[in-house]
């Protein structure tokens, strides 16, 4: 299982998770963060956001998923403009339903 | 190391922290987050949802729900104790008590002191 952790423009983020949905991917942890890039933020004017708005999605895939979870994420949540967010994909040894304490996804 | 991601109910955060903490598991970090599962969200006052039925299609539906996500770091050997804990703790048995994951932890830093590896945790 791998932990896909996208940080994506809060505007996008609904889109994504919509996607993910048609796909089957439904179960996912929507965050509101705070951050930045290598840009630094972003100077409008006279004033520098050194923290900027972003939706974290975090969800637990099987390994043979990512990749279709990717260029869905890719597909989505693209503009071509700095800012459209990073994705991270960490392993996870195991995985637990709190309801019926049963292993696995 | 393993860091054990818990998303539970928030009404059980506390029951989840004093349950911890007697076992000797007193850290923790806890962040308020909307999420959904496999029954996608609430479908309105239906109360066995039916996976067909988007929740987003009902009104009065809810398309996240808010939920605790509590991250706890422990060596390898206590994870078995903790996942136990926090699932017996949880248990409602109604759909939507959440979800464990754990993660292996590459190394571990404590600011104050400088201490490196397991006895940072």
């Amino acid at each position: 299982m791998k932990m896909i952790r996208a940080i994506l423009r809060p505007e996008t983020a609904e889109l994504v998770a919509e996607g993910l949905a048609e796909a089957g991917f439904v179960s996912l942890t929507k965050i509101n963060v705070f951050g930045r890039g290598k840009q630094k933020g972003i100077t409008v004017g006279t004033v520098h956001y050194d923290e900027l708005p972003k939706t974290l999605l975090l969800m637990v895939v099987e390994d043979a998923n990512v990749d279709t979870v990717l260029k869905l994420i890719h597909h989505k949540a693209y503009t071509g403009n700095f800012g459209d967010g990073k994705v991270f994909i960490t392993s996870v040894e195991e995985a637990y339903t709190v309801r019926t304490g049963a292993k696995g996804l | 190391m393993k860091e054990i991601i818990a998303i539970i109910r928030p009404r059980k955060i506390g029951e989840t922290r004093n349950a911890l903490e007697q076992l000797g598991f007193p850290s923790m970090t806890a962040t308020a987050v909307l999420g959904r599962g496999a029954q996608r969200g609430i479908a309105a006052e239906v109360k066995h949802i039916n996976p067909d039925l988007l929740a987003p299609n009902h009104a009065g539906g809810m398309k996240y729900i808010p939920k605790r996500l509590v991250s706890i770091v422990v060596k390898n050997v206590d994870v078995a104790t903790v996942v136990k804990t926090i699932i017996e703790v949880n248990q409602t048995s109604q759909v939507g008590d959440g979800k464990i994951f754990v993660c292996p932890i590459e190394d571990a830093f404590r600011v104050r002191t400088d201490e490196r590896g397991e006895s940072a945790v």
